[in-house]
């Protein structure tokens, strides 16, 4: 328990850290970082991601189908509430937590243990300031619009299933989906996505800084609990969004129109 | 006790304290070699003038200010004015050596990249480096020497006042080695009130 709140206490840390030292991304090294943090955690990883995130939003339409014999109303319902509102998001940030969360973990560990992360502070650079902000930065941004493909990836592919085997035609689902959907939606999904992908950066970022060891075996024990801890995180906020969306006075602002 | 405003380096564990055993008292300017140099007491001497924090299992004096004395701001100017150069170079592993040599100067001076490269082209020419395939190489294609070069133009970059240097010539043949053995004179040169200090291990007997 008191290794919990040792974790907590400097994930949160970092957060502040991040929070207050944001404008060193203004610094050309640092900029550099985060280019390739969003290079490699969003450009080089949206095909694989959309992929999967097209399979899973077809595989729940058709489940949804089959299941509850839904019509076309129930259908697009089913493609907003779950698909954009909580699958895009969340099939994102796991998948980014597979790849991004364990690379970065396994990186600043070894890193830390092979002296690089000392050679910095020798040469008076914040260790913070030139793996942390970035990388959080970078993968929150490269999270964000890896949701947004896979939302839009996953909607369309259900909404074709969903045409082919329910009586109804692919405009007609597509324009009840806009008259259901409100810009709040986008709100919530990239406020969401944002704040997924900056828990999974502090928290590799975190677990990579503080290897569990000095020896090569610290790095997968660091790469293993980056990648729970960020799971768990990203689970209890997916909760808390959940609890003010619908279980709170904000539930009117979403579900006004349905 | 010595007086503190004529030494570059000076360090003296507190008796019975955890500073490690052994005493470093190094007047200013010049190159200095200090032979067989104890793990133990290499770490304790480069933890404290490195980190530069008031210590007190040790009487740290730098640049001829006692560190115990500075106020955080004075101690973080005078640590500005102190450069390292670890054994293997010290470079970061996914960089390059141009991003490597500019790193520090990109964090710290920003404005000062765009005249750089005719600065680290001499210095790395000087020594006997071709210096444009060496700077798009990352660390682990480099040669031991060449990691060495590499981490010393990133230091003289640095314009420090004080110097350490550990183990020069650790590692590098007979040639190379002549070559590291110029980083102290070609440093004097171009800052003559500057200190080269180099700590130098105890020779490996097991073998």
């Amino acid at each position: 328990m008191i290794g919990f709140y040792r974790e907590l206490e400097g994930s949160m840390r970092l957060a502040a850290h991040v929070l207050r030292r944001f404008w060193v991304l203004r610094l050309p090294p640092v900029a550099e970082e985060l280019v390739r943090q969003i290079y490699f955690t969003g450009a080089s990883a949206t095909a694989t991601i959309v992929i999967r995130g097209a399979l899973v939003g077809t595989l729940i339409i058709a489940y949804v189908i089959e299941v509850l014999n839904a019509d076309a109303s129930l259908a697009v319902k089913i493609l907003l509430w779950v698909v954009l509102r909580e699958i895009g998001p969340l099939i994102a940030a796991v998948l980014v937590i597979q790849r991004s969360g364990t690379a970065v973990a396994t990186e600043l560990a070894l890193m830390k243990i092979s002296g690089e992360v000392a050679s910095l502070r020798h040469m008076r650079i914040d260790p913070r300031d030139y793996l942390v902000v970035p990388r959080v930065v970078g993968i929150a941004l490269a999270n964000t619009a890896l949701t947004v493909y896979v939302q839009f990836i996953a909607v369309g592919g259900g909404m074709l299933l969903s045409a082919l085997v329910i009586d109804a035609s692919l405009g007609e689902m597509a324009g009840s989906f806009f008259l259901l959907a409100s810009p709040l939606d986008l709100v919530y999904s990239v406020a969401k996505s944002l704040l997924f992908g900056a828990a999974i950066g502090l928290i590799a970022c975190y677990y990579g800084l503080n290897p569990p060891g000095s020896s090569i075996n610290a790095v997968p024990k660091a790469a293993i609990s980056a990648v729970t801890q960020a799971t768990l995180a990203v689970m209890l906020l997916n909760v808390v969004f959940a609890y003010l969306v619908y279980g709170s006075a904000l539930f009117g602002l979403f579900t006004a129109d349905l | 006790m010595s007086a503190a405003a004529d030494v570059a380096l000076g360090y003296e564990p507190h008796a019975g304290g955890t500073g490690g055993e052994g005493r470093l008292w190094i007047a200013p300017g010049g190159s200095h070699v200090v032979p067989a140099i104890s793990a133990a007491f290499k770490a304790a001497l480069l933890a404290a003038v490195l980190e530069l924090k008031p210590s007190k299992d040790a009487r740290v004096v730098v640049l001829g200010a006692e560190v115990d004395a500075l106020p955080p701001r004075a101690r973080a100017a005078l640590r500005a004015q102190v450069a390292f150069l670890p054994a293997n170079g010290g470079l970061i592993s996914n960089l390059n050596g141009w991003e490597n040599i500019a790193l520090p100067v990109g964090y710290h001076a920003p404005k000062r990249l765009v005249a750089l490269a005719p600065e680290v082209y001499a210095m790395l020419e000087q020594f006997g480096a071709q210096p444009r395939p060496l700077l798009a190489r990352l660390p682990e294609d480099m040669t031991l020497y060449e990691r060495k070069l590499a981490g010393y133009v990133r230091m003289r970059l640095g314009r420090p006042k004080l110097v350490l240097a550990e183990d020069l010539g650790g590692g590098l043949g007979p040639g190379e080695r002549r070559r590291a053995a110029g980083f102290a004179d070609a440093y004097l040169a171009d800052c003559p009130e500057g200190t080269f200090i180099q700590l130098e291990d105890v020779p490996d007997e097991s073998g």
